[in-house]
């Protein structure tokens, strides 16, 4: 027997209650691939002994990402009716005492706690002592949308995203909405895809919409091979219901009868939480025939990638899906028209689905007055490299980069200055010190030369040579080039070997003209954006750092000593 | 036209169609662009980018292979900033392809012998490439002027070559990657033996896990070295040698009518063959009997001058002494015990002399094809519907959407038919095979059903029962075009599906599925042959298939129709122009005196009454001494492959017999007279393909006065001599005009109407060096399908108007089942099987000079016969044939039916034994699948 929505609801914030204001404390452990780097798995396994040995009695979930990496592993404990208390960095040890002291005693660890973050329904007094978790530089100035649910419910229990307010959405759209009225409301939103074109996601929608073919298809691309970047799985590890629901909404508002999920072979917590959601969301008839008793029937499959970057790219992953090798298609056709299995298909990043349940739910106009200009919403930046503060986060569009690097995550770590911004992955490009004092907004940041791209933003400072970095971002996108066209084939191979000889300290004053030849033509002449984006990693080190290359073509030294005679062998670029 | 366009290429006005790529408007209208991944006849690629042109008021530098023409679009195909792009491009290509000469000036005046100023190894020299000249890299550099000097690395690759497969020899040194062969293989043939491996600069072609060609499900149909751009691929038979002289061509080896350019150097060998892209047959494709079986021409064994037996010996007598010794000899055997067999490749105007001798010189109708070992492939359907034919083209059968295939093993012995029915088979046409063999179309099969042998007629009456019982009768057609079909419909009400399902082995389910698929689907086209259907099924066999076509009405529109796969080259047109025993040219009865007498007016002499004797029935005379005298063209394997019997004693057994052949077969050396014949390659004529088309052969190789003949002008001249009019006809043209007069379907056909169905396909005016790509086709030649109206079109479709003038007849066959009589020495059948791959078996392949296959062969056998004979799983057996024996390990398997042992040998393995075949003619002698009687022993 079926459950109608309302039921359902009713049964997930019972649930729910149990879980904050029951009669036992709930412990939530960061397990997302940041907290399983740090060794969560090994904390969480220690969490249950120490439960065990001293019989402590507590419910204990394995929630997704907070954002806070730099603190993982990272748990809280929340006592039945109280607030959440945070422990970051916590290691075995830690977790017996936080074990005996605060989840058996009643007593927070003042002096191990990170910071607490209130429960809303709670009428206890904020724990003394202890700092607002609100206030952190990280979470000072987010505004979550597409991660209001990260870090704070389990992500394979579809009952605590309901309580959550979870397919809220979906059930407006079915019972308030019609198809036209759903896409209206994402049109009303300005939501621009967030993949890396920022083309507006409503009008996309409305090309698949407006196609009367029998069979079509909505695409969730979560190849995200790019380095640096991590927030499309970190969704899928955090609260892949969230984007269920917007594949299905996409569904519904495009007039769709099938969603693809397409994940990166290997990212496996993100494939296995997504199939999770998937198919709780089918037991409790979210999707297959006549969902919610309307007229809409629906399914989603999850389709892996091989192990190619380039499978990312939209026509490509279309290639992957149908089974053959990950190779760019030509446009035309697009795929409104010939796409999947040459039916018409729309493809849209993990981001930009993540946001469509809230602005369904909200309504457009809410979302719109979010962001800056017609860049509206938020960003989720992925922070990494030599920062005080790493993680993710997601901030209003229209915030300052400079503020992000020197506010939100705190400047660089251990008094180091800040050489340049690695934006946007290895196709993006990087940005001087100077040059960060920019708009997080889609055009003005194309202006300036970067992209939002992926939101990965490592920051570097001046122990990185710039060479060697051009080099092994080079190094990248040609092993990861497909092989099809000519000029990204071979030009990144011949890109890849001037750059070896600049940091074997053998480069002569023609290299430089001759990589601006190969790179002209590759953006000129290539099939996709890999090869076509693929010089930006050389132009703007070029722009930013041109001193730095000719001190290692003129000088034969590299300022950084990084760049080693005889330290790089030629990669096997080529037969 | 509503959907013409015209769009600009520097200031010069095309019309061109919606839907066609800017590139493919420009080849239209004879304006170059360098491309390299592009080729015309396949999909856009959009990889090389040498064709990127700009366009007014876009963006960038699109490729104009992929980008759709739009109209008053106005396009630059050069431009410094476009020509830039391109030559940066090729700086890196060919900074990994070998470059020495490619950018050298001196280039066209050098040898490959000559000492080279530069010091370029040998490797890097375009002159010890096997393309050289006919290289479309080279042409592109070129073109667009590349300089001496590179700043780019060069590298060599050496990559070890490939030469261990049959057939063809691959350097990838030299491979640019434009994957077009990969294309080929996929999109073209459906076969999918290549692919690309690696990625990035090490991308390139190769097979999966870098298996053999022999593993890898290879047809060696040589598609993807009629599509290579540079070096890499080639044929290994003359290798290096350039043409002097290329002639279009029709393939003499199987009824398709494969358009070949073939080329000649300038001794007059063949040297290669490569299939025309334009023609109607073929498409561009060939198999690997035409594309490597076609060098017999050269060989230097062929028989020089006449020979005539002299005290038991064949001596070497003169063109004039030997015409002398056949015309006075022939003379004594006036009438019935003269007999004439004429080779599946002779030419139509051959056959129809042959005939016309037969009846008016010799007085007797035995008259017949080698190949012709099933008379009855035709004969129900010129009885039902009119025509002895195909009745749609072949490549309508890629718009079909179901494809009924019976007993047809059509991928080796009428390849491209293959090709269209695997390219819609991966599409969305559903295809149903009856088979008792696994062969390669079983694979691409919806449907395979595998009746027990002997028993198909009766799988077919189940299958038109059903049909009919699931409602998938044309009712307002069949009123319309047919005869009642009550008689039909009442017999096979009587039939039982349960008891066929019981005989055949074929499940109820499967039965109704297949008759599904064919009855429901809007236009189904059926491919038949007759491969293991006993003599006396045949002709019920046919009726049945013409039945199955009628009740479903799917006749008269495209995807639809039924296609007779007949075995020899030209025997369609044989037939037609009456070089069988029954029929007269244009298949007029013998046995009608209003047609005789028609031929008799025309002729000016009288024809004997009796139908003659066929193929078999020749040869039994022969051997019962009623046929005294044969006059033999040409070798066929029948005589000794048990299909005729002991075919060789029955030759032996004549009194006089007159052989014209290339070779001194083992037919020739039996023969009293030997006459040297003319190979299809110096021969004028024309071939009527399978699908009534009739095309012209143009000869290549001159011919010495002393040397071979045509059969067409050895006949001619014996008639001459022995003082028989009518044969002072001295061109094909002129037979063939005779032809038009005297059969019917061929009225309006002639060199003429023949030539005007060709037409000029390039406007070439290009600069020079004219590109290579620019030789792909210059002319077009269609041919024409018979019946052919007053302004000379074709009928490419049979019964568009349905049948007006007579209505089409069921003919209710006889399902009667009738008994194989069991054989109690051997009481299985043996049933081969063979495929291009077999991915579950693990295959051994013997690296060396040439690879080969080693293998244990698994005899598969029902779990019943099995355990009857407790045989187990893995266990060797040998299997005991009254001709062969064969050993392997068992295999038990349920899909197997009762009573047969089964064994899928590698299509690796045939192209292995043809590669180094002894025999002279290899690829007129590859072996078929036949199902022979049999037992099975244990080995212990």
């Amino acid at each position: 027997m079926v459950l109608s929505f309302v039921e359902i609801g009713l049964e997930a914030d019972s649930r729910w209650q149990e879980l904050t204001a029951g009669q036992r404390p709930w412990i939530r452990i960061g397990t997302a691939l940041c907290g399983e780097a740090a060794g969560a798995f090994e904390v969480a396994d220690a969490l249950e002994m120490a439960l065990a040995d001293q019989s402590v009695s507590a419910e204990v979930s394995r929630v997704g990402c907070l954002g806070l990496c730099f603190a993982e592993p990272l748990l809280d404990v929340q006592l039945p009716g109280g607030h959440r208390v945070f422990y970051g960095n916590v290691d075995a040890e830690s977790v017996s005492e936080i074990v005996s002291v605060h989840v058996a005693g009643g007593t927070p660890i003042v002096s191990k706690a990170l910071g607490y973050l209130a429960e809303e329904t709670s009428l206890a007094p904020p724990p003394e002592g202890i700092p607002d978790l609100k206030q952190h530089s990280m979470k000072a100035r987010e505004n979550r949308i597409a991660l209001r649910n990260a870090g704070n419910i389990d992500p394979l229990d579809i009952y605590q995203y309901i309580a959550n307010g979870g397919y809220q959405a979906l059930y407006k759209s079915l019972t308030e909405l019609n198809r036209e009225e759903t896409l209206e409301e994402v049109k009303a939103s300005g939501l621009r895809g967030r993949g890396g074109a920022a083309f507006p996601t409503a009008t996309k929608w409305s090309f698949l919409a407006g196609n009367a073919a029998a069979d079509k298809y909505v695409l969730c691309n979560c190849e995200e091979g790019d380095p640096g970047a991590f927030n499309d799985k970190n969704i899928l590890e955090s609260d892949p219901n969230t984007l269920v629901e917007g594949v299905i909404i996409a569904g519904y508002a495009t007039g769709a009868n099938k969603g693809y999920i397409f994940i990166r072979h290997g990212h496996d917590g993100p494939i296995e939480r997504c199939r999770a959601a998937i198919n709780q969301a089918r037991e409790l008839g979210f999707l297959g025939e006549n969902i919610m008793g309307s007229d809409f029937s629906y399914e989603i499959e999850i389709a892996l990638t091989g192990d190619s970057y380039v499978a990312g790219e939209e026509s490509a992953l279309m290639e992957a899906i149908e089974g053959k090798r990950s190779m760019p298609r030509f446009r035309p056709p697009f795929p409104a028209q010939f796409g999947l299995f040459g039916k018409p298909t729309n493809i849209n990043n993990v981001k930009t689905l993540s946001y469509v349940p809230e602005i369904v739910s909200k309504g457009g106009e809410w979302f719109s007055n979010i962001g800056h200009d017609t860049s509206t919403g938020t960003v989720i930046l992925c922070l990494s490299g030599n920062l005080k503060y790493t993680g993710m986060i997601e901030v209003p569009l229209g915030m300052n980069l400079k503020d992000v690097i020197y506010d939100v995550a705190g400047g660089m770590k251990d008094g180091k200055v800040l050489k340049f911004l690695q934006t946007g992955g290895p196709l993006g490009g990087v940005l001087g010190a100077d040059n960060i004092d920019v708009l997080l907004d889609f055009e003005v940041l194309r202006a300036a030369g970067a992209i939002v791209g992926s939101g990965g933003l490592i920051a570097a400072d001046d122990s990185t040579c710039i060479v060697d970095l051009t080099r092994s971002l080079i190094a990248f996108c040609q092993y990861e080039s497909c092989g099809k066209c000519f000029p990204c084939r071979m030009g990144m191979s011949h890109l890849l070997e001037v750059l070896e000889r600049l940091c074997r300290l053998e480069g002569t004053p023609e290299d430089l003209a001759l990589m601006q030849n190969i790179g002209v033509n590759m953006q000129a002449g290539s099939l996709c954006g890999h090869g076509q984006l693929g010089f930006n990693p050389v132009s703007s080190a070029l722009r930013y750092f041109g001193p730095e290359f000719d001190t290692h073509i003129n000088d034969h030294s590299c300022p950084t000593g990084t760049c080693l005679d005889s330290r790089y062998s030629p990669a096997a670029s080529r037969r | 036209m509503a959907d013409e366009i015209t769009i600009t290429f520097d200031g010069q006005e095309v019309k061109t169609t919606q839907g066609k790529m800017v590139l493919e408007a420009a080849i239209d209208a004879g304006i170059y662009v360098p491309y390299l991944c592009y080729h015309p006849g396949m999909k856009s690629y959009g990889a090389c980018r040498m064709c990127v042109v700009s366009v007014e008021g876009q963006r960038g530098f699109p490729a104009s292979c992929t980008l759709p023409a739009a109209d008053g679009m106005k396009v630059q195909t050069e431009s410094g900033e476009v020509n830039d792009l391109r030559k940066s491009v090729m700086e890196m290509l060919i900074a990994e392809h070998p470059n020495g000469c490619l950018t050298c000036h001196r280039v066209d005046i050098c040898g490959p012998t000559d000492i080279c100023l530069r010091h370029v190894s040998v490797n890097d020299r375009c002159v010890t490439c096997p393309k050289n000249e006919r290289c479309e890299l080279k042409d592109t550099v070129r073109y667009l002027g590349m300089n001496l000097e590179s700043p780019l690395n060069y590298k060599y690759r050496q990559i070890p070559l490939e030469v261990a497969d049959p057939f063809y020899d691959r350097d990838y040194n030299l491979c640019i990657v434009c994957a077009r062969c990969v294309r080929a293989c996929e999109e073209l043939r459906g076969d999918d033996a290549i692919g690309l491996v690696e990625r990035s600069g090490q991308t390139l072609v190769g097979t999966s896990f870098g298996t053999s060609l022999l593993e890898s499900g290879c047809e060696f149909c040589g598609a993807c070295i009629d599509v290579c751009p540079v070096g890499a691929l080639v044929e290994r038979d003359h290798k290096w040698d350039k043409p002097r002289k290329v002639e279009r061509t029709i393939c003499p080896l199987c009824p398709v009518g494969c358009q070949m350019n073939v080329e000649y150097d300038g001794d007059g060998i063949l040297i290669r063959a490569v299939p025309e892209l334009n023609s109607p047959a073929n498409h561009g494709q060939a198999c690997f009997k035409g594309k490597f079986g076609l060098q017999f021409v050269n060989d230097k064994t062929r028989i020089q001058t006449p020979l005539v037996r002299r005290d038991g010996h064949l001596v070497e007598v003169s063109w004039n002494e030997a015409l002398d010794v056949v015309a006075t000899k022939l003379a004594d055997y006036s009438g019935e015990s003269f007999a004439f067999l004429t080779s599946p490749n002779s030419t139509n105007e051959e056959h129809y002399l042959a005939q016309k001798f037969t009846r008016t010189a010799m007085k007797s109708n035995n008259v017949d094809q080698t190949s012709n070992t099933q008379p009855g492939l035709t004969l129900a359907l010129e009885q039902s519907l009119g025509y002895a034919g195909s009745t749609n083209p072949i490549w309508d059968l890629e718009q079909a959407d179901c494809i009924l295939v019976f007993n047809s093993n059509v991928t080796e012995e009428h390849n491209v038919v293959g090709v269209p029915i695997k390219r819609a088979a991966r599409k969305s046409t559903k295809l149903v095979v009856i088979d008792s063999r696994e062969v390669e179309l079983t694979r691409y099969a919806h449907v395979w059903l595998r009746p027990t042998p002997g028993t198909e007629l009766l799988l077919l009456g189940g299958l038109l029962k059903s049909v009919v019982e699931q409602g998938f009768q044309e009712g307002d057609w069949l009123t319309e075009n047919c005869e009642s079909p009550a008689t039909l419909i009442y017999t096979l009400s009587s039939l039982d599906l349960g008891y066929i399902s019981r005989v055949t082995q074929v499940s109820i389910s499967d039965i109704m599925l297949a008759a599904r698929l064919y009855g429901e689907a809007g236009a189904s086209a059926l491919v038949y042959a007759l491969d293991n259907i006993q003599q006396s099924q045949s002709r019920d066999c046919v009726l049945s298939l013409v039945n199955l076509v009628l009740v479903t009405g799917n006749l008269g529109k495209p995807g639809a129709g039924i296609y007779p796969m007949r075995p020899g080259a030209n025997e369609q047109g044989a037939s037609d122009v009456g070089c069988v025993p029954d029929r007269l040219p244009g298949y007029r009865r013998v046995s009608n005196m209003e047609d005789r007498e028609a031929l008799e007016l025309l002729w000016d002499t009288s024809i004997p009454e009796m139908p003659g004797l066929g193929l078999a029935k020749i040869v039994e005379a022969a051997a019962a001494g009623e046929v005294k005298s044969l006059f033999l063209i040409g070798d066929s394997a029948n005589f000794s492959n048990g299909k005729l019997g002991d075919g060789l004693a029955a030759l032996d057994n004549l009194e006089f017999l007159v052989v014209c052949d290339t070779f001194l077969s083992a037919t020739a050396q039996r023969a009293d007279v030997v006459l040297p014949r003319a190979t299809f390659a110096e021969k004028d004529g024309t071939f009527t393909n399978l699908e009534r088309r009739i095309q012209r052969l143009t000869p290549g190789r001159e011919l010495l006065e002393e040397g071979a003949r045509s059969e067409g002008r050895v006949i001619c001249e014996v008639a001459r001599k022995m003082g028989a009019p009518g044969f002072l006809l001295s061109s094909s043209s002129e037979i063939m005009d005779e032809i038009a007069r005297v059969a019917p379907i061929y009225t309006n056909v002639s060199y003429r109407t023949l030539a005007n169905q060709g037409g000029l396909v390039f406007k070439t005016d290009l600069k020079s060096p004219q590109p290579t790509q620019m030789l792909y086709a210059s002319r077009e030649d269609r041919g024409l399908q018979w019946p052919v109206d007053k302004d000379g079109f074709g009928t490419p479709i049979l019964f568009e108007d349905g049948f007006k003038s007579r209505k089409a007849e069921p003919i209710t066959p006889d399902f009667a089942e009738v008994e194989g009589g069991f054989d109690t020495d051997f009481p299985l059948w043996f049933v081969p099987g063979r495929v291009l791959l077999q991915q579950e078996r693990d295959i051994k392949i013997v690296k060396g000079r040439a690879n080969t296959i080693q293998r244990d062969e698994f005899v598969e056998l029902n779990p019943t016969d099995a355990f009857a004979m407790s045989i187990e799983d893995g266990g060797k057996v040998v299997v005991e044939m009254p001709i062969g024996r064969l050993s392997g390990m068992a295999r038990i398997n349920e899909a197997v039916p009762v009573g047969v042992v089964a064994s899928t040998s590698l299509f690796g393995q045939l192209a292995v034994d043809l590669q180094s075949s002894e025999e002279m003619e290899p690829a007129t002698k590859v072996p078929g699948l036949d199902i022979r009687r049999a037992r099975v022993n244990k080995v212990d």
